[in-house]
């Protein structure tokens, strides 16, 4: 079940994409999402999607992982196209009338641009995490805020709580598989019965796992003590981040893509 | 060379003066209620270059000892000097824990980054080296310890050995004078113990002075000197010949002996002219050539068991047992490929078989955690997956103890953890009482300890209450898996003297699965062997002992008395090539020697 999460994971590559300076990346995703929800009409939110099909191509991405992102969110899609067909009001006349069900136009128009922008919202938010490790995101994040140090906002130690959490996500999913086949052993019922009583079975599955990851945390901090850990002050980078002229040929395609969505909504 | 020569030479690098730590206790109120002092007086003083190994069980102050040596821990009273500045100068911290580094027991919880190389820049990104130095002392520091090929990998996908590998690393890359390891193999299979203490070796060889506390007296001989521990003091110091030497002292101590000292020492008791003082197959082969002897024992007529009869119904079968991970994905890997086994009741028997022999996937076959991807398991002469079978009561039948089994207790109190698997059960609460205290009384547990919560005890007694709630389920089958690993030499006994006095008393099915072939040569009276995925052999101990050969071959380690037989049979001194015990190679000795 654990498995099939493919939101934050990371495809090693080469591409143009993948080269790119990771804060680039974050702000330029930023300004697509930007112009998804600008775009106005089908004609703007088509240039938006015909540059994430050409970033997509650029990236060297297989199609069957972007259907892959989207499924999770498959719900979610249906339950908002569904609402906009059946409660979205037209002028005209509706397309179906059984007097329990009325469909207009607009509905149907209405719940088709939802459609289009959540599933490009999704696969362009995948693309960030399919071509950038989770430690350069991190990196990135910590680069991004680090004005934000000015007003004592904690930015290395959040940057230091996300790396620990992405390094011991493996480790503690192993160890809840191991907690939860030890206690079966032992005959907890863990997948039948109703709610309460699940809910009662996970009892003996998370306090340990808690327990453990108590243990854990203190050994880590012994560990990065040992190894003269101090807090952010001072601290040196093995990677560093270097913008390049890849990086600016980028911001100024994505920039004039946002320019034609905002033409468009004026012109039309 | 030896080590009074070494530190003559050498200034030392690590002094402890009558150093004393204790740790105060506090009530819910924060009020003092008593204090627990764990040293009591230590002064030793490390040369630089020195192979030091620390031995003492669990609880005797070697692990805050080692803490005090970075500055982790300071001293409540006496004195710590790593180079001659204080350990417990709170300005030059930095300096000391650059000057000595620490690794850990556990692999996973000392890597703070999810990419290796990113890991062991870990120390020199806090100490504010500029980027370029830190790329090249971390590939310098990776390929010393042989991982450079694995520096773009997460931490995850590592074996326990090579984590520890990469461990080292991010303290080597401090260039570091000493490195402090507390029991880096504990939670390692053979191979990755080998790794690593060859690492370790190599490391000293270039001039790093290392303190190495561990369990495992196979490693502690490899040392230019040995230091043993007990109740927060020294009590003995010298070379590994000089400690070993003394076998009573150690034992006193519930330290191990290397099986040819023991043999030794037992032989010379019995009055044969050896000395005592032998660490090595090697030595020890030399020294018994030495005497007057025979070429070959007489074997007397045949030694072994009578066989059992057939007509012992059998408790667990599986037939043409496949197990397939991830199946339709491109990582699909066969773990168990086309086994078939079937188990005796009222058998002890030993399963053995390197990381990834696709053991742990066969023993969760036998109690329904696993469903086959084809084939049938049989528990009682009954297929666990036939429609309309129960799978909860297979499980109470046939009980599985996992590795580090007290990760798995959660609840207030001893008893209630134990409680647990009978309540599932459905039992009587009455019948819950009788079983959860027999399951206690098995295990060592004595009544007091029942009131407690499981979380005060020591790891040795934790690891006894999980068995004791697998055993209060009275499975016919019991399987456990490395049921010792990670104990020290008296807690290991203890727990599988408990579990052997069970079978006795119960006559219950006992599966034991270990790295320890020692371990189980002790106990079992078969011997299951797994490779790659398939039955290696499933034979009588004996039996498969008169093949230790292969054994070796599919990369499994023998004890260390059977590596002692073979050197001898080579130099025309044959006691057989069923030793695996020091027991029967002593009477086999006598017998040659005609003492």
């Amino acid at each position: 079940m654990l498995n099939d999460i493919t939101i934050g994971q990371f495809f090693p590559g080469n591409s143009v994409i993948h080269r790119m300076d990771s804060r680039f990346k974050i702000v330029l995703d930023i300004i697509y999402v930007v112009m998804l929800f600008v775009a106005q009409n089908f004609y703007g939110l088509g240039i938006a999607c015909i540059f994430m099909v050409m970033v997509y191509a650029a990236s060297g991405i297989s199609f069957r992982l972007i259907l892959k992102s989207i499924k999770p969110v498959l719900a979610i899609i249906i339950f908002t196209a569904l609402l906009n067909l059946l409660f979205v009001k037209g002028d005209d006349a509706p397309l179906i009338d059984t007097g329990f069900i009325t469909i207009y136009a607009k509905g149907a128009e209405t719940s088709i641009f939802m459609i289009v922008r959540i599933i490009f919202l999704i696969i362009g938010m995948s693309l960030l995490t399919y071509t950038t490790s989770p430690i350069v995101l991190t990196d990135a994040i910590e680069s991004l805020l680090s004005p934000l140090k000015k007003v004592h906002f904690p930015v290395h130690e959040l940057a230091m709580m996300m790396t620990i959490a992405l390094r011991f996500i493996p480790t503690l999913i192993e160890e809840l598989n191991k907690i939860m086949m030890a206690q079966k052993a032992r005959g907890a019922a863990l997948d039948t019965g109703n709610v309460f009583s699940r809910a009662k079975a996970m009892v003996p599955i998370l306090i340990p796992l808690f327990i453990s990851a108590f243990k854990r945390a203190n050994e880590l901090a012994t560990a990065m003590e040992c190894r003269c850990y101090k807090g952010g002050e001072g601290r040196t980078k093995l990677r560093q981040l270097k913008a390049t002229q890849l990086d600016l040929y980028a911001s100024g395609i994505t920039l004039c893509t946002l320019g034609f969505v905002i033409i468009d909504n004026i012109v039309f | 060379m030896s080590t009074r020569t070494k530190a003559e030479k050498m200034k030392n690098i690590i002094e402890v003066k009558s150093l004393e730590f204790e740790y105060k206790e506090y009530d819910e109120n924060g009020e003092e209620i008593g204090s627990n002092k764990v040293l009591r007086g230590i002064d030793l003083s490390v040369p630089k270059g020195q192979f030091l190994a620390v031995l003492g069980h669990n609880g005797c102050g070697k692990s805050t000892l080692a803490q005090h040596l970075n500055g982790i821990l300071t001293a409540s009273s006496g004195k710590v000097l790593i180079n001659g500045i204080d350990a417990s100068d709170e300005e030059r911290v930095f300096d000391i824990r650059q000057i000595v580094g620490m690794v850990f027991q556990n692999p996973d919880n000392q890597l703070v980054a999810t990419v290796v190389e990113e890991d062991v820049a870990f120390a020199l990104e806090n100490l504010g080296v500029p980027p370029e130095e830190i790329r090249k002392r971390v590939d310098v520091a990776l390929r010393l310890v042989d991982m450079y090929e694995y520096r773009e990998h997460s931490p995850h996908q590592l074996s326990g050995g090579q984590k520890q590998r990469v461990a080292i690393a991010g303290i080597l890359a401090m260039r570091p004078e000493c490195i402090v390891l507390d029991e880096p193999t504990a939670m390692l299979d053979p191979k990755g113990r080998a790794e690593v203490m060859s690492t370790v070796k190599l490391l000293n060889s270039q001039g790093v002075t290392i303190v190495l506390i561990t369990h495992y007296m196979d490693e502690a001989v490899q040392a230019d000197r040995v230091v043993v521990m007990d109740s927060g003091k020294i009590i003995a110091d010298g070379t590994p010949k000089e400690i070993f030497g003394q076998v009573d002292m150690l034992r006193e101590h519930s330290l191990d002996v290397p099986q040819v000292t023991e043999l030794m020492y037992e032989l010379h008791r019995s009055g044969l002219d050896v000395p005592v003082n032998v660490l090595t197959e090697q030595e020890c082969a030399e020294e018994l050539l030495k005497l007057p002897h025979k070429a070959a024992y007489k074997a007397g007529p045949s030694a072994g068991k009578p066989e059992k009869s057939a007509d012992i119904p059998f408790i667990a079968e599986v037939k043409n047992l496949t197990y397939k991970y991830s199946v339709g994905t491109p990582f699909e890997s066969t773990a168990v490929d086309n086994v078939s086994v079937s188990i005796a009741k009222g058998q002890f028997v030993g399963v053995i078989g390197h990381t990834g022999s696709g053991k742990s996937t066969l023993i969760q076959h036998l109690n329904g955690l696993l469903k086959p991807t084809d084939g049938k398991v049989y528990i009682a002469g009954r297929d666990i997956w036939a429609k309309g079978s129960d799978i909860r009561s297979v499980r109470f039948m046939s009980g599985l103890v996992f590795q580090y089994s007290e990760y798995q207790l959660f609840e207030e109190t001893v008893y209630k953890d134990i409680a647990y698997g009978p309540t599932n059960m459905g039992l009587p609460e009455d019948e819950i009482d009788r079983r959860v205290r027999k399951a206690a009384e098995a295990m060592g547990i004595d009544g007091e300890l029942l009131k407690r919560s499981p979380f005060d005890l020591s790891g040795g007694q934790k690891r006894r209450v999980a068995l004791a709630g697998v055993i209060a389920m009275q499975p016919e089958v019991l399987i456990l898996d490395e049921p010792a690993a990670g104990l020290d030499p008296k807690g290991r006994d203890m727990v599988l003297d408990e579990i052997s006095e069970y079978h006795r008393s119960s006559g219950t099915t006992i599966l034991l699965v270990s790295h320890s072939m020692e371990d189980i040569v002790k106990y079992a009276e078969k011997i299951l062997v797994m490779n790659r995925g398939r039955l290696f052999c499933y034979e009588d101990t004996d039996t498969v002992f008169s093949r230790t050969k292969e054994l070796e071959q599919v990369g499994l380690g023998i004890p260390q008395i059977s590596r002692l037989s073979h050197i001898l049979a080579k130099s025309g001194m044959d006691i057989g090539n069923d030793i695996y015990t020091t027991e029967r190679a002593k009477e086999r000795i006598l017998e040659i020697t005609d003492a």
